[in-house]
């Protein structure tokens, strides 16, 4: 199963202690990292994550040909899929009917289900959401759960789940173990299928803050007030740290700009992004948005951890990013302004009241 | 037999019920079921529910969300609701026994005051409960626990009254509450219908209250219909009637509302719930109490 999020163990050698071309190619490359000094050496060694980009895409379209294409293309190996359980968590924070910006669109959900059955998997969609108690009522205003019954795909209340607590691996913050849904553990794949939108606390969200949704309210309250306190960026690096086997699958189509990530507006990108690595593909998502990935908390503190920020170390297939540059507006406050990719790439700036 | 006695069969077939049919019994629906039992069949039926409660209780006063989990702590109201939902229950002195320790626990627990910050608009001093220990006050917490005081007779507590003006500061300037924020950045957040219920519900009685009641209840009327979900519905169904208020069509989307609950899954907790919504004004959160109770 895809687990890229975690950096790859060191390569041990059981042999004799001769010096094979292997060996010999590492030696070299030590003393050329001592004659051209680290950074360079770092890119040189350093595996490269793939990342995903479509655009031009509406919910109309054909959405599970892209995320199909966009899986493929960064190495997703569907074969070993086969009979294995995939749970798709979409970002249901607090749906409003009249807000469909505001979450992950049904469509995009189905269609990732559509590429994971067709690969013979077992799919399910789980969901904690972060400011309503009334799942339902969430389930109803996204317009979740009717796409969800008429595909018979079963849906998990995250916020009631019996619990399993997991020590956190990221030791970033204080918290000692998460308590997370045992669901999340009874499956082999987690796929985070967040909406892309601005943050009004920590600038941006998209995969890897979405994962907050994974961990129950009745644990952690309505809203999860233990890890504000604990510190955004340093939990959602956390709780990254700690959930298996994550590849995620961003709606960019009709994005949130401005006060999010509940008040904001509209912005259609018409993006699909995929990646195996959910730091990588938030790095691009942040570059494509206007953030520099280096400035956004919860990116800087993953990087080399959970995953690449910088753009020598992501490989882009589909669209290049560059050509997808778009910045969101961003309410005028400093901690946010600061995390701009540029002055130059500031375009619009909304007011708060 | 109408769908009340229906449901009130389902739960005294199970009591000690969960937020799934199948799943482990947990302290907030076993509490509601408890609830919806002592006042629909009489304290008897109540009892295994509130011998339940009481077995979870810790030695400190609290109860978890379940047996396993001890912590957060935030259910221990509704067991006081649960132990006080009948006057009768009053005089038995293991449920006097119980609720007087959880009544002492949920004195001793208060939501984190914040120094005043131009990026909130609540008045982030006042102090009510929170979800989990060292965290914010937050509207539904403080409502369950506003309610277990006052059953409990403690109305006037100081702590009691500063919930009450927490709950005011919390609600939204056109009425309604959300989870507790107000006003973030400049923005004005959305109310929600379950957390405007559960605030009305615990606003019964205050007189004080009155226009920020009636701004509510208009907020519930203009929202509520046959499609709303179960428990926003029954939450807001409990709340309007805490200030004498139905819908006149309240019991057609009940009944509906109940419906649609059987066919996905039958949760105790959503069943529990109708039968308190079914029970208007003597809905045991409210029924009973005086607001001026030992003030």
């Amino acid at each position: 199963m895809p687990h890229d999020h975690h950096a790859p163990a060191p390569a041990t050698s059981s042999g004799p202690a001769t010096l094979d071309r292997r060996a010999l190619l590492v030696g070299t490359g030590a003393v050329a990292a001592g004659l051209i000094g680290y950074p360079i050496a770092r890119r040189l060694f350093t595996a490269r994550k793939p990342v995903f980009l479509a655009r031009g895409q509406r919910y109309g379209g054909p959405l599970a040909q892209t995320i199909r294409e966009g899986l493929l293309a960064v190495g997703f190996d569907p074969p070993r899929l086969r009979g294995r359980r995939v749970l798709l968590k979409p970002n249901l924070v607090e749906p409003a009917r009249e807000a469909p910006h505001l979450t992950t669109h049904p469509a995009v959900v189905l269609a990732a289900a559509e590429v994971f059955r067709g690969w013979g998997a077992e799919v399910l969609v789980g969901e904690a959401p972060g400011h309503v108690r009334d799942t339902e009522l969430a389930l109803s205003e996204s317009g979740m759960g009717a796409a969800l019954q008429s595909e018979r795909i079963e849906f998990v209340d995250f916020n009631y789940s019996r619990v399993r607590s997991v020590p956190n691996a990221g030791r970033m913050s204080s918290i000692e173990q998460f308590r997370f849904p045992r669901e999340l553990f009874e499956v082999d794949l987690l796929v985070s299928m967040p909406k892309l939108k601005t943050h009004h606390w920590v600038g941006f969200t998209a995969a890897m803050k979405n994962l907050y949704g994974t961990l129950p309210g009745q644990v952690y309250g309505w809203p999860k007030n233990v890890l504000h306190y604990a510190g955004i960026p340093q939990t959602v690096v956390d709780i990254n740290a700690s959930v298996p086997r994550t590849i995620a699958v961003v709606d960019g189509i009709l994005c949130m700009e401005g006060d999010g990530p509940i008040m904001g507006t509209p912005k259609r990108m018409g993006l699909l992004a995929v990646g195996l690595n959910p730091t990588a593909l938030d790095a691009t998502l942040a570059r494509i948005t206007g953030f520099d990935p280096r400035r956004v908390p919860y990116l800087a503190l993953a990087e080399g951890k959970l995953g690449p920020i910088a753009d020598w170390a992501i490989t882009q297939r589909g669209e290049r990013w560059q050509e997808l540059v778009d910045p969101f507006a961003i309410i005028d406050e400093r901690h946010l302004q600061e995390m701009r990719a540029g002055h130059s790439l500031v375009t619009e700036v909304t007011s708060p009241a | 037999m109408s769908w009340f006695d229906q449901t009130l069969d389902l739960l005294a077939g199970k009591p000690c019920c969960g937020y799934r049919a199948n799943g482990a019994a947990a302290v907030e629906p076993t509490a509601l079921a408890a609830m919806a039992l002592a006042a629909g069949r009489g304290e008897q039926a109540a009892e295994p529910a509130l011998q339940w409660l009481a077995d979870v209780q810790a030695g400190e006063g609290s109860l978890g969300i379940d047996a396993a989990n001890p912590h957060p702590r935030w259910p221990t109201g509704w067991a006081v609701l649960g132990w006080r939902a009948v006057p009768a229950l009053a005089e038995d002195p293991r449920w006097n026994a119980a609720t007087q320790k959880a009544v002492a626990w949920i004195l001793s627990f208060r939501g984190r005051s914040l120094p005043r910050s131009s990026s909130l608009q609540h008045d982030t001093a006042l102090c009510g409960w929170p979800w989990v220990e060292s965290t914010h006050s937050w509207v539904e917490p403080t409502a369950i626990n506003l309610m277990a005081l006052k059953k409990s007779g403690k109305a006037g507590h100081p702590r009691s009254q500063a919930a009450v003006e927490l709950l005011l500061d919390r609600m939204l300037p056109s009425g309604g509450w959300n989870y507790g924020n107000t006003k973030v950045l400049g923005n004005t957040l959305r109310p929600q219908v379950q957390p405007t219920g559960l605030a009305l519900a615990a606003l019964h009685g205050e007189q004080s209250a009155a226009e920020h009641v009636q701004r509510s209840v208009d907020y519930l009327d203009r929202v509520l219909c046959e499609e709303t979900t179960t428990a926003s519905l029954c939450y807001a169904l409990i709340g309007a009637a805490a200030h004498g208020h139905r819908p006149a069509a309240a019991d057609r989307w009940l009944e509906a509302a109940w419906r649609r609950t059987l066919e996905h899954g039958a949760s105790p907790y959503l069943l529990a719930l109708t039968v308190l919504a079914r029970l208007g004004r003597d809905c045991p959160w409210f029924a009973n109490t005086l607001a001026g109770q030992q003030r």
